[in-house]
């Protein structure tokens, strides 16, 4: 560079006055100094493109004469122009509408980058300190000097972006290293762009609905305008779909839905805050203000609906407008308002904690103490438990002060087996009866024999009941006509049935080894799985979403002692994989109708060989076992995120049933544990040493 | 499809003003690059689930430009619809921010913290349950 100038000096286009300049301000103006060559460029061409290649040119050999001095005389000649030139292209859109800008006639190299868009609120604004220090610096020149200066930064801020390209190349011909690192190390901050803030508010949510929970919550911490919209309902709708109640394909991580209290609780405080603002507006307030709109508070129908919607788990709430791409289910009632203005960071801020409990183990634990001999069965629901015992009794606890509220009493051995819902509660008893309970006042509404020996396993749903027996058979009651069906076929005790009613399918678990499903239409027998080799005691389906973690590496791991096999089918499942098999993979004997739909396809199993199995129902192959308990597995329960286990070994133990691993093992009791029960928050186990204890990973002092 | 278009559709440039050159180019080569690639999946929401920040190895060389080309592909792969490649921009973009402290967030972006020090403070303690401990 210094080389090209002092060769222009050499043939006499060297410009006296710069030089001697250079000499007076010393090195560090170096690039300032520069700056007349431009100008006097400028003023011979009239034109700034001109003035990059003009530095050899012949006219300039003319301007020896010419100084700072002159320049500025001669400045109204010169910049004035150029200024009147492009001033108004370049900057006619901030006095005007918008629309202007697209107009026709406008230069393309004019249009506003990103830096500089009028529209955007990110636009980038010089920074006080720098500017500060450049004032500073300016105010130590000279008139002329600063003159000169503002004469090339107004020439630059008129230009038009080629013309700015070509400045600029020609300045950075001129720089010496220290200018170019000084350069570098300025652009290199300058060039950093605030994407969130500059893109369109549906992209920059697409970058946001890729980050996990933790990025998420320290993105909310950059800025006001990143906190808007890493706080916005739209991410954290996306992230509560992705987590709550189920396991996120992506991370592996899943959260409890809320129960009812606990939503009840927070009910009122996020109404509060979020019934008086838009959609989004909560957020950026910093101090939360839960003034006014207490009619909300009065709004009973909407406040149920809430409610209701968060008991079933139903996460797909009404969605903000931009989610509307998901196919939500629409209902329009006078709640929607209510849903739509409930902050999505706060649901999952609620249910994350529950689920960093769960994986901690972070536990507050209850012990509840009355029955006098084994407890055999337990089922939790709100704030009720209710055990089943080899005492004949049923107790029904209140949860949260661990205190007995009633005693059913009535059958004549131990009971082993019980489910309750809201109206009644139904009991199986080593007696050969199963008695149907009014649990809230302890009558004992009806009995039903029938059984030539122990009821041990129940379900009912809806309109049917089921029971398995010490007599080998299952018995399929239905409340609505009285009717009585057995399924035979178990060639043993038959331990545990579970209903599956949107496939009208049993699946039963027995002491002969084996697992049978049934179909309730033809009450025949669909498909029986093999692989146990001890009794099998419980069998829980898990939910339809359910999917397996590198099922193909374990599938065929214990082939041998695994196989399964049909009735009326012939065995051709080996070709059909889930995928294909779940067309028709019962062959003709499973009829599908427009309300049936194939049984689940993943059930899990525990046996006496103390392991717990997962199976893959429509090839009726043993996907995976889990192994871990050194005795017997009595107990089993599963929900979408975590499977609970109860053995004779006396360990209650938690699994991840997608890749079977066991995440927990909790101790305790002084017996084997024969039962376990499983909600979002809380697991109960029951012990033949007659205490049931229960584990829960809500937060603080509350149940 | 583009027969049954006719000769002015072959011949007629289609103007693209919002985007300049380099970025096309850029554009250009990622597309040729993909141009083999399946389909994808109409099912949004499977798809949304599926997703990772993963990205493979020739778009994470692709995509390592300066910020201003970033954006610049981002906004174009927006206009043009071209949604993997707004998918590879925007993961590039997250997985600038993934696992940064609020601060270093900043510098990446040269943002300015315009929260006063009590609204820091209280921002920071409201994320505070997003640790996981």
């Amino acid at each position: 560079m210094s080389r090209k100038r002092s060769g222009a000096s050499d043939s006499g286009v060297e410009f006296p006055q710069p030089l001697a300049k250079r000499r007076r301000s010393g090195g560090r103006s170096l690039g300032q100094i520069d700056i007349p060559d431009h100008i006097n460029a400028l003023k011979q061409n009239g034109n700034i493109t001109k003035a990059e290649s003009g530095c050899h040119s012949p006219d300039d050999a003319k301007d020896k004469s010419i100084t700072i001095a002159s320049t500025v005389k001669f400045a109204d000649q010169t910049i004035a122009p150029f200024l009147m030139r492009h001033i108004p292209e370049q900057y006619a859109p901030l006095g005007g509408p918008i629309s202007s800008q697209r107009g026709p006639s406008r230069d393309p190299n004019s249009k506003f980058c990103y830096r500089h868009r009028p529209d955007l609120l990110c636009r980038r604004q010089a920074d006080e300190p720098s500017m500060d220090q450049l004032q500073r610096d300016l105010d130590t020149l000279s008139q002329d000097d600063r003159q000169g200066i503002a004469h090339v930064w107004s020439l630059f801020s008129a230009a038009p972006s080629k013309h700015r390209n070509l400045m600029l190349q020609g300045i950075l011909a001129q720089c010496c290293f220290p200018q170019l690192s000084y350069l570098s190390a300025s652009v290199r901050d300058l060039l950093k762009i605030d994407f969130l803030s500059a893109l369109p508010p549906e992209v920059a949510f697409k970058i946001l609905c890729f980050l996990d929970t933790t990025s998420l919550c320290k993105a909310a911490q950059v800025s006001r305008r990143w906190r808007q919209l890493a706080d916005d309902d739209v991410v954290w709708h996306r992230m509560c779909e992705q987590h709550i109640d189920r396991k996120c394909t992506r991370c592996g991580w899943g959260l409890p839905s809320m129960e009812q209290k606990r939503l009840r609780a927070s009910r009122r405080q996020i109404q509060l805050r979020a019934a008086g603002r838009g959609i989004n507006d909560w957020s950026p307030n910093i101090t939360p203000n839960p003034e006014a709109h207490q009619e909300i508070l009065s709004n009973g129908t909407g406040t149920e609906a809430i409610l209701s919607q968060e008991e079933s788990g139903d996460t797909k709430i009404q969605a903000p407008p931009s989610l509307t791409s998901t196919n939500l289910p629409s209902q329009p009632s006078q709640s929607d308002y209510l849903r739509k203005s409930r902050p999505w960071k706060d649901v999952y801020k609620d249910r994350f904690k529950v689920g960093t409990n769960w994986k901690y183990g972070r536990c507050s634990t209850k012990t509840f103490r009355g029955h006098t001999n084994g407890v055999m069965c337990l089922q939790f629901s709100d704030n009720i438990l209710a055990t089943g015992s080899y005492d004949a009794t049923i107790k029904i606890w209140d949860m949260e002060t661990g205190m007995e509220v009633r005693t059913l009493r009535g059958h004549l051995e131990g009971v082993r087996c019980l489910q309750f819902d809201d109206t009644k509660l139904i009991s199986g008893s080593l007696d050969g009866t199963l008695k149907v309970w009014n649990w809230r006042t302890g009558e004992c509404l009806s009995t039903y024999s029938g059984h030539d020996g122990g009821v041990i396993g129940l379900h009912f749903d809806g309109d049917l009941l089921v029971s398995g027996s010490v007599d080998k058979t299952i018995k399929i009651w239905k409340f609505r006509d009285k009717s009585i069906f057995t399924l035979r076929g178990h060639t043993d005790w038959v331990n545990a049935v579970k209903i599956d009613a949107m496939s009208r399918t049993i699946f039963s678990a027995s002491d002969d080894l084996t697992i049978r499903l049934w179909d309730l239409d033809t009450n025949k027998c669909l498909r029986i799985f093999k692989g146990h080799v001890g009794q099998v005691q419980q069998i829980v389906p898990l939910p339809r979403d359910f999917e397996v973690d590198n099922r193909e590496a374990d599938t065929y791991v214990d082939d041998s002692g695994t196989q399964s096999s049909t009735d009326e089918v012939s065995s051709q499942e080996a070709a059909n994989r889930v995928a294909s098999a779940a067309e028709s993979p019962y062959n003709d004997t499973f009829h599908y109708s427009t309300d049936r739909i194939a049984p689940p396809c993943y059930i899990l199993t525990s046996a006496l060989d103390s392991t717990i199995r997962l199976w893959e129902v429509p090839t009726g192959k043993c996907v995976k076992t889990f192994f871990g308990h050194v005795e017997g597995v009595w107990a089993l329960a599963a929900d979408a995120l975590r499977v609970v286990s109860g053995a004779e070994d006396r360990m209650v133990k938690v699994w991840d049933a997608r890749t079977g691993a066991c995440e927990k093992t909790y101790t305790g009791h002084a017996g084997p544990v024969t039962c376990v029960g499983l909600s979002d928050s809380c697991m109960c186990s029951g012990s033949e040493d007659g205490e049931v204890r229960m584990h829960c990973f809500k937060e603080g002092p509350a149940l | 499809m583009i027969d049954d278009l006719g000769e002015a559709a072959t011949s007629e440039p289609i103007p693209i003003q919002n985007i300049n050159e380099a970025v096309l180019r850029k554009v250009i080569e990622w597309c040729t690059y993909h141009k083999g690639d399946p389909p994808a999946t109409n099912d949004d929401d499977n798809d949304v689930r599926k997703k990772t920040t993963d990205i493979d190895e020739w778009d994470q060389k692709f995509m390592q430009v300066d910020q201003e080309m970033l954006f610049e592909i981002i906004l174009a792969a927006n206009y043009l619809d071209i949604k993997a490649l707004l998918d590879v921009g925007c993961k590039t973009v997250a997985n600038m921010i993934k696992g940064k402290s609020p601060e270093e967030i900043r510098k990446t972006f040269n943002i300015q913290n315009d929260f006063t020090p009590e609204e820091e403070d209280q921002i920071r303690r409201e994320n505070e349950w997003a640790e996981d401990r």
